[in-house]
């Protein structure tokens, strides 16, 4: 599996990060990643409002957790990746969606699988990978962007340690 | 009669002090009487004598004078601290007119722990055992060894003197602990956050009489891309001291 | 039976902390530690602190102890100092008719390590900084009950 891009989206589904670490993709304009962002946020938000109705229980647990969090304001709905859009996979290529607990999406595009139609231990083999390198990407968002005094909050990240330590790890 | 005395270069603490401030337990100094503030009476006397425990202040049972120096808590949250810093860098900032005055308030808080820190580690490593310091080169092995390891874990990788200047020293650190997540944006040019270990070591060097600038530089190399230098330079007059003492 | 005046100098050379007292161990006076300095020495004794500074300077920088030992006397006043590693002087001055002399300068010594890390331990308070007076009366009381263990 060859990571082509990691993005990162703020809570308004603005595009704060995209980093194409690996050629794969075509290029879009400028103003096509902002759609695709806002639109993949979009997306992201209704689904989870179809699970809602489908799975109350599961949400109610997720909702007495982060009461407190959520009774401040300061964070969305908690969790939401479990209920909302997870992945798209295309022939070309696979996309994962992963937001956390004030809203962030992190997302990731990668190569699809060589073989079709895929063994169900593949496709674990490869959520599993997803999902650590989703935790990675998390702690290194955790350390070199929220630690960063130059950094405002959902605001562009431009910020060099990051890329290096991102491509380091997606590249290992 | 009640009237703040001004004592030349005695700090700010003394001024707010009265002579008609006296000690209600027949404790405590008072700068603006002398010795006569705290002088042993027939009631202070009898206590020390008799070793009475009494509570001076509120926080007499627990007070700092009360805990052990020597208590290992060396290791504290990474993040923690790494978070602190941020804001205080942000404080810094926010009240800076530019970018040499961030640099310059930074090491200014670094300053008073530099001068607090020296004398912590001195204790720590036991008076009885110890030496005092009072060359150049071993006050600055003492800064890069034993007062590195115990701020930072670690000692500093390199301590060298400059090859063109005699009052240059430099101490180098491949990775400064608390600039370990801070990326410094292009338009701020060369502003270096390690400022406040620089002023760490500026108040120590000062307070130990070895007085000094300090400055933090960074010089990036291939593997090591927060490497930093911090560069030393003495007043002339401990130079001068150190010539005519020592040679 | 001595008495003393000890000071706590700060790097700026002002004093930040006095206290006079005498030796708890023969309590022939009405009050245990009050100070027998006469009058006359009474007021003088600041100076002859302050005129020993210039010889702590010297000895500071040419011996590497803490510890300075005894570095002047005066009309039968001797004067004992320390100096920690942050330039804080502790000079202690008394009347030295005591026939032990040796065994004074090592419970000086003792007294001294110990008011050190007292001190350190007012350092790391952090509303004090450097070069303030010491007004806790908390200070004031360890300092006098070590000047009873020791002096």
């Amino acid at each position: 599996m060859i990571v082509y891009s990691v993005y990162i989206l703020n809570k308004a589904g603005g595009l704060v990060y995209q980093n194409d670490i690996n050629p794969g993709l075509n290029r879009l304009s400028a103003n096509d990643y902002l759609v695709l962002a806002g639109t993949l946020h979009g997306v992201h938000a209704i689904t989870s409002r179809f699970s809602h109705s489908m799975k109350i229980e599961q949400n109610e647990i997720n909702m007495n957790n982060n009461s407190n969090i959520l009774s401040t304001g300061k964070s969305l709905n908690p969790n939401t990746n479990r209920t909302g859009l997870q992945s798209i996979e295309t022939d070309h290529f696979n996309l994962y969606i992963q937001q956390t607990l004030t809203g962030i999406k992190f997302i990731i595009i990668t190569s699809p699988l060589k073989t079709t139609p895929m063994s169900r231990g593949q496709l674990n083999n490869e959520l599993d990978l997803v999902n650590y390198l989703f935790r990675q990407i998390y702690i290194l968002y955790g350390d070199y962007v929220s630690k960063d005094p130059f950094q405002a909050s959902d605001m562009p990240i431009k910020n060099q340690l990051f890329d290096t330590k991102l491509r380091e790890l997606v590249n290992q | 009669m009640s009237e703040d005395l001004i004592i030349p270069s005695i700090s700010s603490s003394v001024n707010k002090i009265t002579i008609s401030d006296t000690s209600k337990t027949g404790f405590g100094y008072n700068p603006a009487v002398g010795p006569s503030s705290n002088e042993i009476t027939e009631d202070t006397s009898s206590i020390l004598i008799n070793k009475r425990t009494i509570s001076l202040t509120p926080h007499s049972s627990n007070s700092i004078l009360d805990r052990n120096l020597n208590k290992k808590v060396n290791e504290i949250s990474l993040s923690s601290l790494s978070f602190l810093f941020c804001e205080i860098v942000n404080w810094c900032h926010k009240n800076s007119k530019g970018i040499q005055d961030l640099e310059n308030r930074l090491n200014g808080l670094g300053y008073q722990i530099g001068q607090k820190f020296l004398e912590l580690v001195k204790i720590r490593e036991g008076v009885k055992y110890s030496k005092r310091e009072t060359k150049i080169v071993e006050i600055l092995q003492f800064i890069h060894s034993s007062m590195w390891k115990s701020m930072f874990g670690k000692i500093a990788n390199e301590l060298e003197k400059s090859q063109d200047l005699n009052n240059e020293y430099m101490i180098i650190d491949n990775l400064p602990i608390v600039s370990k997540f801070i990326n410094v944006p292009k338009e701020y040019g060369n502003l270096n956050c390690s400022a406040f270990i620089a002023g760490i070591i500026e108040g120590a060097l000062d307070s130990a009489g070895f007085f000094a600038n300090v400055s933090a530089h960074s010089i990036p190399k291939d593997d090591n891309p927060l490497r930093t230098v911090f560069l030393i330079k003495f007043d002339e007059s401990v130079i001068l001291k150190e010539e005519l003492r020592y040679t | 039976m001595s008495s003393y005046y000890f000071t706590i100098i700060g790097t700026k050379d002002a004093p930040i902390y006095e206290l006079e007292f005498s030796s708890f161990k023969l309590s022939s006076h009405q009050i245990p530690g009050k100070s027998q300095f006469p009058p006359n020495i009474k007021e003088i004794l600041p100076f002859i602190t302050h005129s020993s500074l210039d010889l702590i300077e010297e000895s500071q920088w040419s011996n590497n102890q803490y510890n300075l030992g005894k570095i002047d006397s005066f009309y039968g006043i001797s004067i004992n100092a320390f100096i920690t590693q942050g330039n804080i002087k502790f000079v202690i001055c008394y009347d030295n008719n005591s026939a032990n002399s040796k065994y004074d300068e090592s419970s000086i010594k003792q007294f001294f390590v110990e008011v050190n890390d007292l001190y350190v331990k007012v350092l790391m308070n952090p509303f004090y900084s450097v070069n303030d007076a010491i007004t806790s009366p908390d200070f004031d009381l360890k300092v006098k009950l070590l000047a009873r263990k020791y002096l």
